[in-house]
């Protein structure tokens, strides 16, 4: 267990900087997610924390000790690979025992230690198989547990579960966070899929070309992204330009094409009447309205998906661009029908209008 | 079903096959055994004098045999740590050229042996008093390395570098890496490489011939002499003993290193 800190981490592979000037400080026992796009220098970064690439500039630091000169292999940092990484020569045991045998422990300690992480992730019985014996998710526990056996001060994952498909990547999310809680180690894990950092991270950083967009919980980040780009990497589709009018009583009306909406800003926003921006709103939070008042619109439903849960609709001709509602009512929409939208105020997130953006 | 049955046809042709692959195999090893002085098929009657006579002094299949296992254990070893050092680096690291430089180290292999040892004569020429071993231990080294070079790098192609990240973030130092992680699992390819390059060498016949000194003779030079002066049964007895002896090899080598290394 340890304090993780970046300060001004940068990383830069000729003309082009992958981290610009990352700043973090991780408390003992947390778990946060790095959230972005591919190329967005997450895995960089992970790899600059393990030591396997070094800094541009700025520093990695451990519970107050600066790792610059430690060299990776002293650095009590477990990373655990996105292909899992498995020595394909190596039983599960030796696998798993790699890093014990390293440190050179007594024999009885390395098996009672192995066999004690090896049933924390549930494979007891499968010490003596190949890794290709093994399923994919069994695979990826035995990763787990490689890492974790050696009782590392930090464990990094990298995209720990894109390899797996949806049931059993649901079922390791629990595992990997009841582990994660049961043994109190710091974490940072790499992830591309906004649902797995948001279950899984205590607080999510969002990154895109190298910097930091937001940090905040998954709360804040799912709620109140502070910015378009956030919104959209956080699965927000409806986006809407508009023009800025007055605050009045905490609501901020936004006129959009020939509609005006209200938004909730509370004194919070710092956009002047007049000025051009960005609505957004996430598709569970616009509803089917029975009757016309504020932020009712009306429109024609073009398509409709059926989702299980919810169906999503596109609906064109409450405003310039299209709206895309997620409701769960199904059989009253269809594709040419005419539905009346509400818009709840509180749901949505203004934005200034930047340039391009 | 049809996938399920063979066609008689297909399997005719296949046994055809095999026969014409093995048979004069079968011939050569039941003619070593004849009693009579020339190679007679089928043999009539059963003796082992030929195989004695191979380790008859009039041979000197033995020494050769000695010459040939020391140009061919030292030049296979020798080529394993310059062939192997070679594909690590042109696998690992990424840097301009290192096409070019796995072409150059395997060129050997394009250029005719025959070519290659009149080159090596006129620099020994040059050079004067080149001891009989050195002359043919020089070419041997040079012309088997793109086998042991090939295999490795066949092998490091698909290799996981992630593997050496994982050993290290779990507290191998690089020394460690390499023959914990590494080297287990080049392993494959390097023996493979190995082991042609030793067949190569033992089984060189053209270039051997032509840097050979009357007193440093390898074994195919002396079974080549031998023939051109007898022609009797004791070549298919020391044929039958070296078919032999690149079997189990051969089987020695699967056993330790396993098929299944190459199946992952």
């Amino acid at each position: 267990m340890a304090t993780l800190e970046l300060r001004h981490l940068t990383k830069k592979f000729g003309d082009f900087t992958a981290v610009d000037d990352m700043d973090l400080t991780v408390a003992e026992g947390e778990m946060i997610a790095l959230l972005g796009g591919s190329g967005c220098g997450k895995t960089t970064t992970l790899r600059m924390i393990a030591g396997f690439t070094e800094p541009f500039s700025g520093a990695v630091v451990v519970d107050g000790k600066d790792l610059r000169s430690v060299p990776p292999y002293r650095r009590n940092i477990s990373i655990f690979f996105q292909n899992y990484a498995l020595f394909p020569h190596m039983t599960v045991f030796e696998n798993v025992a790699f890093g014990l045998k390293l440190q050179k422990l007594p024999k009885a300690e390395i098996r009672e230690r192995v066999e004690s992480i090896l049933s924390l992730v549930k494979l007891v019985g499968l010490d003596r198989r190949y890794p290709r014996e093994l399923s994919g998710g069994q695979q990826q526990r035995v990763a787990l547990a490689r890492a974790l056996v050696t009782r590392p001060a930090i464990l990094l994952l990298d995209e720990p579960l894109s390899n797996l498909d949806a049931k059993l990547r649901v079922e390791m999310q629990v595992e990997i966070k009841r582990i994660q809680k049961e043994l109190g180690i710091t974490t940072i894990i790499v992830t591309h899929d906004h649902e797995e950092a948001v279950s899984l991270a205590d607080r999510v950083i969002v990154m895109n070309a190298g910097r930091i967009q937001q940090i905040g919980t998954p709360q804040e980040i799912f709620d109140r992204p502070v910015s378009p780009f956030v919104a959209d990497f956080m699965g927000f589709s409806t986006f809407l330009h508009g023009v800025a009018g007055r605050e009045e009583n905490g609501l901020l009306p936004v006129a959009c094409g020939s509609r005006t909406l209200l938004v909730r800003t509370d004194g919070r926003t710092d956009l002047a009447p007049g000025d051009a921006c960005v609505l957004t709103i996430r598709s569970e939070n616009i509803a089917l309205a029975q009757e016309t008042g504020e932020n009712v619109v009306t429109g024609q439903v073009r398509s409709a998906t059926y989702k299980g849960h919810t169906t999503r609709l596109e609906v064109s001709g409450c405003f310039e661009e299209p709206v895309y509602p997620a409701i769960s009512e199904y059989a009253e929409c269809k594709e040419g029908d005419t539905v009346s939208l509400y818009f709840p105020p509180e749901r949505i997130c203004v934005y200034k209008s930047t340039i391009g953006g | 079903m049809r996938d399920g049955r063979v066609n008689w046809l297909c399997t005719l042709v296949a046994i055809l096959v095999m026969l014409f692959l093995i048979a004069p195999l079968i011939v050569i090893v039941l003619a070593s055994f004849t009693p009579t002085a020339l190679v007679t098929f089928p043999p009539q009657g059963f003796s082992l004098k030929w195989y004695a006579n191979i380790f008859g002094s009039s041979t000197h299949f033995m020494d050769g045999l000695v010459k040939s296992l020391q140009i061919g254990i030292l030049a296979t070893l020798l080529d394993v740590l310059l062939g192997v050092t070679a594909a690590l680096s042109i696998c690992r690291y990424d840097f301009r050229g290192k096409n070019l430089l796995l072409n150059y180290f395997t060129s050997p292999m394009y250029v005719p042996s025959v070519a290659f040892a009149f080159v090596l004569l006129q620099v020994y020429s040059q050079l004067g008093g080149v001891p009989g071993m050195a002359r043919i231990f020089i070419g041997h080294f040079i012309i088997i390395l793109p086998y042991v070079v090939r295999n490795t790098v066949s092998v490091l192609h698909v290799f996981n570098w992630t593997l050496e990240d994982a050993a290290t973030s779990l507290g191998a130092n690089p020394v460690q890496v390499f023959f914990k992680i590494t080297i287990p699992l080049a392993k494959p390819g390097i023996l493979a490489g190995a082991m042609l390059a030793f067949l190569y060498s033992f089984d060189e016949v053209a270039l051997s011939s032509l840097l050979s000194t009357p007193r440093f003779i390898t074994l195919p030079i002396r079974i080549m002499n031998y023939m051109e002066l007898t022609f009797d049964p004791t070549l298919a007895a020391i044929s039958t003993l070296l078919m032999c002896a690149s079997l189990a090899l051969i089987v020695l080598l699967e056993r330790f290193v396993g098929l299944d290394m190459f199946m992952k």
